[in-house]
């Protein structure tokens, strides 16, 4: 075998010279072909049209004459945008917290890895594969305020002051219930991919760590969880990202979305409304390219903290 | 053995929190109205009802269904096909800027849906697909490909270059060493990112909500969506509608979530 690979090709079939040009060049070319063209059709072109839309007026989803920053000094004058800006970031601040925190929780009790482990990691990856539109309908039926499952927890619990509670009639109760479906459903995820980088900590360091005397929590904060830095990160990034993307759960158990008067409105859902009920795309766009802009930033930050500290 | 008394009672909690709300939607969409509106809750339907399914089936439900299926079955075989050879590209070729090209297929996840719902919605409007199953197949592409396309990479990444150049050493043309050689090995990557583009495809709301609105050709999650803000007191029967939707994908997660294990534990070890 080693006759046929020349210097260069470490890692990739070494071709035949006739076949040099077509195996470097044009096969490659063709097999990323249909990748690319997806990428620059569905991803590439929308974007740079969110952004060119977000210049220009765009009543009734028609494009109009170009006006400038009109579009943003109207979002950034409009007290509800600001407020939904406001809620989507604690939204996501508070989802973000409780996902990574519960996900490794469920990792660490993994982690014990024997068969029973082994048939709860299924169970504990269902929730995933439920539709949001499913969850938030159920959801919102277990926080019914007559006949709902978690109104009769509470006053069994003891505290009576749930009885018939309304969970939908206030902004910061239906954020409770939101989160609570929001989290259910992202937790699976995050979990078996902790679970995945904390079985790949076990080896020598832990071992050694362990020989030393370390006791559980030592090797967790002292030794696995640095190891998974780069791990963590992203999960960062993405929990964070799922969260401020959240709009089925809101669309779904919020009545009317966004209700009521306003008190649940995040940014998806009011992007949404804006550009598809409201017909205004041009200010749609710019709530859209403001998104984008924060989810970047806040991407750029996690990747600079996890360089910084490694 | 102390370690023990907190995990497995740990364990039993997980399961309780993770199953629970399959449980309840199951068995709400089985109880007659009397026994769904009570204070006390029943957690075992006396007199079970088939009746809410009947009914369902009688409507619209089946066709929603199949249109559901029909875009998630098509969005998965072309995310797949898609993949499989930019996969295999990416894995195996040195590409110029191959370094750009993997950070912009993974920053196509994290991606807002919002920055491509609208100029999707005139690319699809002028193109004259809006409400057609192509136009929310597209459009879902531009959701599933990037995770599919690296999860199949990693995959490809993990089998040896030698079983390649073996073959074609015997003679083999590439292409003939790559249908017989590499693709049985990756087969397990194939159905992590099939499910992964069925299971997004399947659930998706946004653009289908967007884009199929007005249409015979209406998905199930936007019909879910509409029947639940139209038959809002109808709990039984909004639950029924859900079971029917959830199955698909559970079944389906359940048939292949070995595969997708591995797949999501290559994707979060090598990052």
């Amino acid at each position: 075998m080693t006759s046929t690979t020349t210097g260069r090709a470490r890692h990739t079939v070494a071709p035949s010279r006739a076949g040099l040009r077509w195996d470097r060049f044009g096969l490659p070319s063709l097999l990323l072909a249909p990748l690319l063209a997806v990428v620059l059709g569905v991803v590439g072109y929308p974007i740079v049209r969110t952004v060119w839309l977000s210049f220009h007026e765009g009543e009734y989803l028609m494009t109009g004459a170009f006006n400038g920053v009109d579009n943003y000094t109207e979002i950034f004058g409009d007290p509800y945008f600001l407020a939904a800006l406001l809620r989507t970031t604690i939204f996501a601040v508070v989802c973000v917290v409780s996902t990574l925190l519960i996900s490794l929780a469920i990792a660490l009790v993994l982690d014990a890895g024997s068969w029973v482990a082994r048939i709860v990691t299924v169970v504990v990856l269902l929730p995933w594969a439920m539709p949001r539109v499913a969850s938030g309908i159920i959801f919102k039926w277990m926080f019914n305020d007559q006949y709902g499952i978690a109104n009769w927890l509470l006053v069994s619990l003891g505290f009576e002051q749930f009885k018939g509670y309304a969970w939908f009639n206030d902004g910061f109760a239906s954020l409770v219930a939101i989160t609570i479906a929001v989290v259910w459903h992202s937790v699976p995820f995050i979990a078996i991919s902790m679970l995945a980088g904390l079985r790949a900590t076990r080896g020598e360091v832990l071992e050694a760590a362990r020989v030393d005397g370390a006791g559980f929590y030592q090797q967790l904060l002292r030794v696995r969880l640095p190891m998974m830095k780069p791990l963590l990160v992203i999960l960062g990034v993405m929990s964070t990202i799922f969260a401020y993307q959240s709009f089925d759960h809101f669309l779904v158990m919020t009545t009317p979305p966004g209700g009521p008067s306003h008190s649940t409105e995040v940014l998806s859902l009011l992007t949404w409304l804006q550009a598809f009920t409201v017909l205004d795309q041009g200010v749609a766009a710019a709530m859209a390219v403001v998104t984008f802009v924060l989810l970047a930033a806040i991407t750029a930050i996690y990747v600079k903290l996890s360089k910084e500290g490694a | 053995m102390t370690r023990k008394l907190i995990v497995y009672p740990a364990m039993a909690v997980i399961c309780l929190v993770a199953l629970f709300p399959f449980f309840w939607m199951i068995i709400t969409s089985l109880k007659p109205d009397t026994e769904i509106f009570t204070v006390t809750p029943q957690f075992i339907p006396h007199e079970p009802i088939l009746s809410r399914y009947t009914e369902l089936f009688s409507g619209a439900i089946p066709r929603q269904f199949l249109n559901s299926l029909l875009v998630a079955g098509a969005t998965t075989v072309v995310t797949g096909l898609i993949a499989l050879l930019a996969g295999y590209a990416l894995a195996r070729f040195d590409i110029p800027m191959k370094r750009y090209l993997l950070i912009v297929i993974l920053s196509i996840q994290m991606l807002p849906q919002t920055v491509l719902v609208i100029p999707l919605f005139t690319v699809l409007r002028t193109t004259d697909l809006l409400g057609t199953y192509q136009g929310l197949v597209l459009s879902h592409l531009a959701l599933t490909v990037g995770l599919a396309t690296y999860m199949l990479r990693s995959f490809f990444m993990d089998i040896p270059v030698s079983l390649e150049e073996s073959a074609m050493v015997d003679g083999a043309s590439r292409m003939k060493a790559v249908r017989l050689v590499v693709f049985p090995l990756v087969w397990p990557g194939l159905a992590a990112s099939s499910i992964y583009g069925f299971i997004t495809s399947w659930n998706e709301l946004m653009f289908s909500a967007t884009y199929m609105q007005q249409s015979s050709r209406e998905t199930l999650p936007v019909a879910l969506q509409q029947f639940f803000s139209s038959y809002y007191s109808d709990w039984g029967g909004v639950m029924a509608a859900s079971v029917i939707f959830t199955i698909p994908v559970v079944v389906f997660f359940l048939l292949v979530q070995k595969r997708l294990m591995q797949g999501m534990v290559a994707g979060a070890v090598k990052g």
